[in-house]
């Protein structure tokens, strides 16, 4: 039977990584909330995050500071791409959702492929912003980076909540998610706002991705784990709200840690997809609403 | 609908003599080619297998599933522990598997096919996930990632299918008969409910038809050509691993199902040739295999989503078209 100590671990792991794994979700409300469209390919930017940090790392030999900060537009530039080449054609045409979902999920195969082909398909890490840790709080290790993870995600949820608020910009997104044609009707230029929701999109992944790859380790294959415990993350928030998906993250970190440490690591994947499972077949509008919703009756 | 006794003659020469003919033709090509054809053309009647069987639940029903896979690997794994390590007869152990995998679609299919939209293709997509990540951890029973081999060939009894070629053979006869049950469900009063729902969901509740079952016993099918397809494969090549089943398999078998047209009877026989003779085509560009089936899908989907055959319809021709189309994908 594990002990308190290794159960206090967990729970700080967990939140570790649950905050990346809301940060992910956002992700999937950002564009979802713009254009009606899941993409399935939002892991990718996690993974691209991760492995284009660490190559202008070791093969330029940049400061991490400058690699981290170069990486994120290197990948938001990826999300436009994806916008322009895959997604915008098919959203013109009126395309069936999914048809777009396939082709999100083909642009995901097609990405990873070209990764093993430049970077190869050697797992790699590079080391912890801050070096010297981890911080002891009596038997319970606090990594640095978990301290870098907090602060860095809660600026991100910040400066999104200023974004969305206060710009015009930001308000026209808002605008898109609560009526398309309503948006268009008052001039706001509803295609280009999908341009700037991949984007955001793209690079909010790439952060993730730049902030976990010094706690486990990166390779061209960590799209889709990530990408799936995103959505999860994303739909116990309820699909659509920032802070509920944060929220569903580190519930699902949480949810995962404790299920190491009682099932083995092997399994922990399984878990997930069945926590998705069993979330989706439970709560088809998230569990937040859920709650919100048998409240008001 | 024309039922098969009113078929006129030459719409019986034109959708069923002539691609039996092809069929046939192209088998016999391969009989007579070296080893390495009589594979890949084994590999297109396996798949096509497949795909005739998601064709069946997306074409027909229009519906979306992106884990199929599941099903496949169910199948594989069944058919090489069963017949690999407990020495059971081949086709019982791929007629076991089979059950098996159509239990399991009626027992997953049910909560899973009451979602809509991003969250149906989301869950799917979870359960060839799943699949997936239990092949590679139960090492216990699947060996992980080092696979299965030593898997028996294909036979019935005393009589095993020693080559390549024979066993092309019975491929061959898989699949037409395949082929022939999708075409005969399509055609009875099954089918005909399937297209409704394909057409409109409400529609067909208003007609009586009881949306959630039908949809259901489409998985089921659906899940078990995939199946079949899988144990196919696991005899042929005589070695399984995760990755035969893996997300790559969802790409190319969707590939192969909107370049030979999605919804048609021959449609996913010809994708699924076509999809594995163009590595052959493409010599040099074999790392690059992926990236460019994944390419082809999304430019298929961009410009042509009903299919290169749907491209032929476009095609202005003298006659009006006779057969209704079968439905297509929502």
């Amino acid at each position: 039977m594990p002990d308190l100590v290794q159960f206090a671990q967990s729970l700080v792991n967990g939140v570790g990584v649950g905050l990346i794994y809301g940060l992910v979700g956002i992700g999937f409300c950002v564009i979802y909330n713009a254009s009606g469209i899941v993409n399935f390919a939002q892991g990718v930017f996690v993974m691209l995050g991760g492995m284009v940090c660490h190559a202008l790392l070791s093969k330029l030999g940049l400061p991490m500071i400058v690699a981290a900060v170069l990486t994120v537009p290197i990948v938001a530039l990826a999300g436009l791409a994806i916008e322009f080449l895959v997604v915008r054609p098919m959203w013109d045409r009126g395309a069936a959702l999914f048809a777009i979902i396939l082709a999100t999920l083909a642009t995901q195969i097609a990405i990873e492929r070209l990764t093993i082909l430049t970077l190869g398909d050697q797992p790699r890490t590079y080391p912890e912003f801050t070096l010297g840790g981890p911080l002891k709080l009596g038997s319970i290790a606090i990594s640095y980076q978990l301290f870098w993870i907090l602060g860095c995600g809660s600026l991100m949820v910040v400066l999104l909540w200023l974004f969305f608020t206060r710009t015009t910009a930001g308000r026209a997104l808002r605008a898109c998610s609560q009526n398309r044609e309503a948006a268009a009707l008052l001039g706001i230029p509803v295609s280009r706002m999908l341009m700037l929701s991949f984007a955001l999109s793209a690079g909010l992944g790439a952060v993730a991705g730049i902030l976990v790859t010094p706690m486990q380790v990166t390779a061209y294959n960590i799209g889709t784990p990530f990408g799936v415990n995103g959505f999860i993350a994303a739909i116990i928030g309820g699909f659509g709200s920032a802070a509920g998906a944060l929220a569903g993250g580190v519930l699902l970190g949480v949810l995962q840690a404790l299920a190491i440490v009682l099932l083995g690591a092997g399994f922990k994947n399984v878990a997930a997809l069945s926590v998705l499972l069993i979330v989706l077949f439970l709560f088809p509008s998230g569990i937040f609403a859920a709650l919100q919703g048998s409240k008001g009756h | 609908m024309t039922s098969p006794a009113t078929t006129s003659t030459s719409r019986w020469a034109r959708g069923v003599v002539l691609p039996v003919a092809a069929v046939l033709a192209v088998m016999v090509f391969a009989l007579n080619s070296s080893g390495y054809v009589v594979t890949v053309i084994g590999f297109a009647a396996i798949y096509a297998i497949f795909v005739t069987g998601l064709n069946f639940f997306m074409g027909y029903t229009g519906q979306a599933s992106f884990g199929q896979n599941a099903f496949a690997a169910l199948g594989g794994y069944g058919s090489a522990i069963l017949s690999g390590n407990y020495y059971w007869d081949p086709l019982l152990a791929l007629v076991v598997s089979m059950a098996f995998a159509g239990v399991v679609a009626a027992i997953v299919g049910y909560p899973t096919l009451k979602l809509r939209g991003h969250y149906l293709a989301m869950a799917t997509f979870a359960l060839g996930l799943i699949t997936y990540e239990i092949s590679i951890e139960w090492t216990g029973l699947t060996s992980g990632y080092m696979g299965i081999s030593g898997i028996p060939p294909l036979g019935v009894g005393r009589y095993e299918l020693g080559t390549e070629k024979q066993m092309l053979v019975a491929l061959t006869a898989f699949l037409l008969l395949g082929v022939w049950i999708s075409t005969r469900l399509r055609d009875s009063r099954f089918g005909r409910a399937l297209r409704a729902i394909a057409g409109s969901e409400p529609a067909a509740q208003a007609l009586g038809i009881n949306v959630a079952r039908y949809k259901l016993m489409a998985f089921v099918v659906a899940a078990l050509y995939a199946s079949c397809a899988g144990s196919l494969f696991a005899h042929f090549v005589g070695f399984i691993s995760p990755e035969v089943f893996g997300g790559a398999m969802v790409i190319q078998s969707f590939t192969m199902l909107f370049l030979g047209g999605i919804g048609t009877t021959w449609g996913p026989v010809i994708g699924a040739l076509m999809v594995l003779m163009l590595p052959e085509f493409l010599r040099g560009l074999k790392e690059l295999q992926d990236v460019v089936y994944s390419c082809v899908l999304v430019m298929i989907l961009i410009f042509a989503p009903k299919g290169l055959a749907g491209l032929v319809a476009l095609i202005p021709t003298r006659r009006a078209p006779a057969a209704p189309r079968p439905a297509e994908a929502k």
